[in-house]
């Protein structure tokens, strides 16, 4: 071999090098190594309320603080969680992969909707008077109805402010505490 | 007058670049066929395994008995018999009659590949012009298999990319019977006097390793373009031709530098510098597939004619080496594909996971009117049953829009974002496997580092 074939053979082998470490590291520059699906958060962790401004933004962040607490009490992720509320057969095999029965999701769903009220509450999205008989009604009520709720947290708070509100003043002053034979869902 | 050799040169390239073709021209094909066969992604490998397995099996008796019995009648045999099993294969109903088909058709593609080296001597009036031609054949038809592929499986059929082999095939063994024929009459074989030299260890071990890598390389990303980001065969096969067109660059840069063994480790580092390039991907956008392709494409004109070249040198027979480089070239494929498609295959299942939860994320955070938001989740959930766990369109689930300005916007963001995780988790799941196949090029450094080329 020549001395300007190896000169040569060199001078390409570099190149190769340089032109590939160049390329990766651009590609890893610009974000290629994180280029990856959103990580999803610990459902024991608490997620901030955003001011709402409306009652779709409430209903949003009551259904995510509702399958956070019932996640967590389940060991599962919100996400998870929110796939297999989606219908029964999700349902199905949910329970299934996790050995969860519906005794155990009603309990965990139901300690989800108290903490959506506490948060609630807490941001100031929902008053203590109306906080107080709510919290106590989702202790109580019925698996399929407290799904309901999750997935229809907007009709459900519609439901309650619309039947509070216009008597929120009245029942504030006279019933503190007392609303929970008001037949709440 | 003589008779001229043009049309027996050019049918003996048109047998080797039709076989070699072969490899590759079925990967566009393989979203289709897994589809249709209703497989899953490790079964349709096997469409190519089985194919590559025999021809690293057979390449070498091939060539001995095209050597035993006559290489145009070897030659024309196995051509016949190539055709054959492309027949089988184009009217195949089942995974496994496929992938039978496909045996066969690698048997008679080792016969027909080997004897036309053996022949290509006397037609062409060297050894070195003719090892050119047959190496030349070979590269253009690997080159251009994914393109033909493509467009054969979406604009006519997968089915088509077989049949089409059909006449091809017997018109490429058309000139090749005249030279059976003198055989026969004449049972008088033709044989290479000199007989010299053992199989190049190192060079057919580097040029297995980097076929590895370059099978990978094709094979991983016609998968992340059908089945990741959606693209139709034709697009995809658009997008892959980068690779062959680099591989004209790569092969002009062959004749500035004659040391085989510099040639060989420059192709080598950049197949693994795009493969590794094609692992990091910032953003699914077709636009950034493009560099790390140029990589590859001139990495393996480098490499593979530097390692035949090696493998070959002063050796004789050379359908016996010829044979060896095949086997080693194609065991490497085999390799490759065994290694990494089980990684890939859960890879995607875990990121398909993983990018369903940030979708559902994406979705649950969403400022998008609540119920919006779960006719929203009802229809993509749909549409995830319904692509049976491969990557979902989802733009019809956004359909109709609100009319509201405001909510439309939010819809559309919405849509913008869960698009994002998808095709986030889609890139993401072939990253692995793109690393390995980066290291399978390095490690080939090695073996290209112990294949000093000794004339014999």
């Amino acid at each position: 071999m020549s001395g300007e074939d190896r000169g040569g053979g060199l001078i390409l082998i570099f190149g190769s090098i340089l032109a590939s470490l160049l390329l990766v590291g651009a590609y890893l520059a610009a974000g290629g190594s994180s280029y990856e699906p959103k990580k999803i958060q610990d459902p024991c962790q608490p997620r901030e309320w955003s001011d709402p401004q409306n009652l779709g933004q409430i209903a949003n962040q009551f259904t995510n603080s509702a399958l956070d607490g019932a996640a967590c009490q389940l060991g599962v992720s919100r996400e998870t969680l929110a796939q297999a509320l989606a219908s029964p057969e999700a349902r199905e095999r949910f329970a299934e992969r996790y050995g969860i029965d519906d005794e155990k999701l009603a309990r965990a769903i139901r300690a989800g909707l108290v903490r959506a009220v506490d948060d609630a509450e807490e941001a100031g999205a929902l008053s203590p008077l109306i906080a107080v008989p709510l919290r106590q009604a989702v202790q109580r009520i019925p698996l399929d109805q407290a799904i309901e709720i999750i997935n229809d947290a907007q009709g459900f708070l519609g439901d309650v402010e619309g039947f509070l509100g216009p008597a929120k003043g009245i029942i504030e002053q006279f019933l503190p505490g007392g609303l929970e034979g008001l037949g709440l869902p | 007058m003589p008779e001229s050799p043009r049309p027996r040169v050019a049918a003996l390239a048109l047998a080797v670049g039709l076989v070699l073709a072969d490899s590759s021209i079925v990967v566009l094909a393989l979203p289709e066929i897994y589809r249709e066969l209703d497989t899953s992604v490790s079964g349709v490998t096997w469409v190519l395994v089985s194919f590559n397995l025999v021809i690293a099996l057979a390449a070498v008796p091939a060539a001995l008995l095209a050597r035993r019995v006559g290489p145009g009648r070897a030659a024309a045999v196995g051509l016949a018999i190539f055709a054959g099993g492309g027949l089988a294969c184009g009217l195949a109903d089942e995974l496994s009659t496929l992938i039978l088909a496909r045996c066969l058709q690698a048997l008679g593609g080792a016969a027909a590949v080997t004897a036309a080296l053996e022949l290509l001597p006397a037609t062409v009036g060297s050894e070195r012009r003719a090892a050119t031609v047959w190496a030349t054949a070979g590269a253009t038809g690997a080159a251009l298999g994914p393109a033909v592929g493509g467009f054969l499986t979406e604009l006519v059929s997968w089915q088509s990319v077989f049949l089409l082999q059909v006449p091809v095939a017997l018109v490429a063994a058309v000139p090749i019977l005249a030279v059976a024929k003198h055989e026969m009459a004449t049972k008088v074989i033709e044989r290479e006097v000199r007989q010299t030299g053992r199989p190049h260890l190192w060079a057919n071990l580097a040029l297995a390793m980097v076929s590895a890598a370059i099978a990978a390389a094709l094979f991983l990303l016609v998968l992340l373009l059908i089945e990741g980001w959606r693209l139709s065969p034709i697009e995809a096969a658009l997008v892959v031709s980068v690779m062959p067109l680099a591989a004209i660059l790569g092969s002009r840069l062959t004749n500035l530098v004659g040391d085989s063994r510099s040639r060989a480790a420059a192709g080598a580092i950049l197949v693994s510098g795009g493969l590794a390039a094609l692992a990091f991907l910032p953003k699914a956008t077709i636009a950034l597939t493009m560099p790390p392709q140029v990589l590859v494409g001139i990495g393996l004109a480098l490499v593979l004619s530097a390692l035949t070249e090696t493998a070959l040198g002063g050796r004789a027979p050379q359908a016996i080496h010829g044979g060896w480089t095949i086997s080693s070239r194609h065991a490497g494929v085999v390799i490759g594909l065994l290694v990494l498609t089980p990684i890939f295959t859960a890879d995607i299942e875990e990121q398909r996971h993983d990018a369903i939860n940030a979708g559902t994320a994406v979705i649950l955070d969403s400022p998008v009117n609540p119920l919006l938001k779960i006719d929203v989740a009802e229809k993509v959930s749909e549409r995830l049953d319904d692509e049976q766990g491969k990557v979902p369109t989802i733009g019809p689930a956004f359909e109709p829009k609100p009319d509201d300005p405001v909510e439309r916007a939010e819809v559309d963001q919405l849509q913008g974002e869960l698009q994002d995780q998808l095709d986030r988790g889609a890139t993401h799941a072939f990253s692995t496997s793109f690393i390995l196949a980066a290291l399978l090029g390095l490690i080939a450094l090695f073996p290209i580092a112990l294949s000093r080329r000794v004339d014999l």
